[in-house]
């Protein structure tokens, strides 16, 4: 990347920041636009105002679904975290047949198209009589974040001197003592990292959500589903909120991460 | 306080042995070092003594107690890491704390204990320092405070001093056996640094391959090796044909050099002359086109030098047959 000759590294740089615009633009303009005192999608918009929110808060359906998402959000991204977390140090520190068999049937959901994931879970749910349920909707939404969780403690237990937990079990303290004052306190910040990419990979989850969810509605769904009925302005509003949200929760892991030195370019 | 038992003791991977039916016996209060090349097995028996790994075969006793099958909760050791392994989000003082905390020692009883095992290991006046804000040889002398605040029946040391420059790896050897001496804790130490083995040890096992090639007192060991593998990893040894096509061992410090032509003795050529500070390092050949030799001579005055002539000697005494 840093040799080659001058033309081909103005190449690069010139696709890099296209490509760059390409995925900002439509950020860039829907977030004005929301802001937009026009009936319809224009832009620019002809002038400002506060209407599209106040349509939002307004109306009952959106608040709903903004509730059942954030609901779905943290109760799926504790358990994914808890899960993925002791899954991800079973796979680190074990030695069992079978664990890479283990470890690929865990990261499965990350790799499969999630249409796939769709399917097998609309089916899966179905058997147990869960489709269509909240309980349902929160399984799928964890069975789907568990690789994001396992990824990023998985690279921060690797990370983590094996020798300083032994140390703590021949002073005579416990496996869940040890992992109690000895683990979490090192490891927060890559736990809140991971609960954070949990969480937002839950509250943005469409394609399996509108397959299994039934009546539940969750803010991407509905946002899916209001554009295919008209094309409202209001989603503009949800839709920087929700850009808010992640770009707030991003700054706050690479600020903490950051701050741990446990920024890592797998991570970003 | 306790002594350690390994009764035929076998750790195997697949088909390869880390630990190969290794029996020894660890006497109350004994300094005992476990030496071996890296890949020697030596690491592997000190996790199966500290019970962070399982041998596929045999038995372990400490104070006369199996704990083959139990967990390293429960074997009350004190265990110190090369790598020092400290706990980094603790100050120095919780750190020693530590082990206090999970036997229910607390408050001021725990401060007290801990203080004084720092006092022990001459750290004072850095019990709210971070580890890393410690050098290497202080942080060392904080994972020792800690492994012996809770009076462990024994103290397992692996390579504890290895990260460390020389003249403070010198330094903590004494002070190491110092504390050893002062407690009467039965202790076991694994180096692959044989001067560290021969100075620390009340007694060494040289390992190779996961088996015990000879357990010995250190001079025992040095001079009377129980084969070549010992002789050649315990220093540097000068192999001779004796009669019977058997093999013979002297250490160069016994090696003796005179004026050619003095004293009888083999004719040699010296190839080499190394000064050491007390001792000059020779490296000979001898006439007649014999396995080349070094001897070790204490410098008085004048040293040879290379391409001298000189007459080589050893007592029959300091010859030691070996296989």
């Amino acid at each position: 990347m840093i040799g080659g000759s001058p033309w081909t590294r103005r190449l690069l740089a010139t696709v890099g920041v296209l490509a760059l615009v390409f995925l900002t633009v439509p950020i860039v303009i829907v977030i004005p636009m929301s802001f937009s005192s026009a009936k319809s999608l224009t832009f620019p918009p002809p002038g400002f105002s506060l209407r599209w929110y106040e349509t939002l808060f307004g109306n009952p359906r959106w608040m709903e679904a903004m509730w059942t998402s954030t609901v779905v959000a943290v109760i799926s991204s504790i358990v994914a975290l808890v899960l993925g977390a002791l899954a991800a140090y079973g796979l680190r520190r074990g030695s069992f047949k079978g664990r890479d068999w283990a470890e690929g049937n865990f990261m499965a959901p990350l790799i499969v198209p999630t249409i796939i994931a769709a399917i097998a879970l609309y089916l899966g749910l179905a058997k147990i009589g869960l489709l269509g349920s909240f309980v349902g909707l929160v399984v799928a939404h964890t069975i789907l974040n568990v690789p994001l969780v396992m990824m990023v403690m998985g690279v921060a237990i690797r990370e983590f001197d094996q020798r300083i937990e032994q140390v703590a079990w021949s002073l005579g303290a416990s496996w869940s003592y040890t992992v109690r004052k000895v683990m979490l306190p090192n490891l927060a910040p890559s736990v809140f990292a991971a609960w954070v990419f949990a969480f937002i990979g839950s509250f943005d989850e469409v394609i399996v959500t509108s397959f299994i969810a039934g009546k539940y509605e969750t803010v991407p769904k509905k946002m899916f589903n209001e554009l295919i009925l008209e094309v409202n302005p209001t989603i503009t509003a949800v839709a920087t909120l929700l850009i808010v949200l992640t770009v707030l929760a991003l700054a706050a892991v690479v600020m903490i991460l950051g701050r741990a030195g446990k920024l890592k370019p797998t991570l970003v | 306080m306790s002594d350690i038992r390994l009764e035929g003791v076998s750790k195997r991977y697949g088909t390869v042995a880390a630990a190969d039916n290794v029996d020894l016996n660890v006497t109350q209060g004994e300094f005992v070092t476990i030496l071996g090349p890296s890949g020697s097995g030596k690491t592997t028996l000190l996790s199966l003594i500290a019970g962070l790994n399982k041998p596929t075969a045999g038995k372990i006793f400490i104070g006369g107690r199996d704990v083959t099958d139990a967990p390293a909760q429960q074997r009350n050791i004190g265990l110190v890491f090369q790598s020092y392994a400290l706990f980094p989000h603790m100050t120095v003082l919780e750190n020693v704390m530590f082990p206090l905390g999970v036997r229910k020692i607390t408050g001021e009883a725990a401060r007290t204990q801990s203080l004084e095992a720092l006092k022990l290991v001459r750290l004072e006046g850095l019990h709210d320092r971070r580890p890393s804000q410690l050098s290497g040889g202080q942080q060392q002398r904080v994972a020792l405070a800690r492994a012996v605040v809770f009076k462990p029946d024994i103290l397992l040391l692996d390579e504890p001093l290895g990260a460390l420059d020389r003249k403070l790896r010198e330094e903590l050897q004494v002070e190491l056996k110092q504390l050893q001496r002062t407690l009467g804790v039965t202790t076991l130490l694994v180096t692959h640094d044989q001067e560290e083995a021969l100075s620390l040890s009340d007694r060494i096992m040289v390992l190779n391959h996961g088996q015990t090639q000879q357990v010995a007192a250190p001079t025992e060991a040095y001079l009377k090796p129980a084969n070549r593998f010992v002789a050649e990893f315990l220093g540097i040894a000068n192999f001779i044909g004796i009669d019977g096509g058997r093999t013979g061992l002297v250490r160069p410090e016994r090696v003796k050099l005179s004026p050619a032509g003095m004293n009888g003795g083999t004719p040699a050529k010296v190839v080499e002359a190394i000064y050491l500070g007390q001792m000059v390092r020779y490296h000979l050949e001898l006439d007649g086109g014999a396995a080349p030799m070094v001897a070790a001579v204490p410098f008085v005055g004048r040293a040879f030098t290379a391409g001298e002539k000189v007459s080589v000697s050893w007592d029959a005494t300091d010859l030691w047959p070996v296989a």
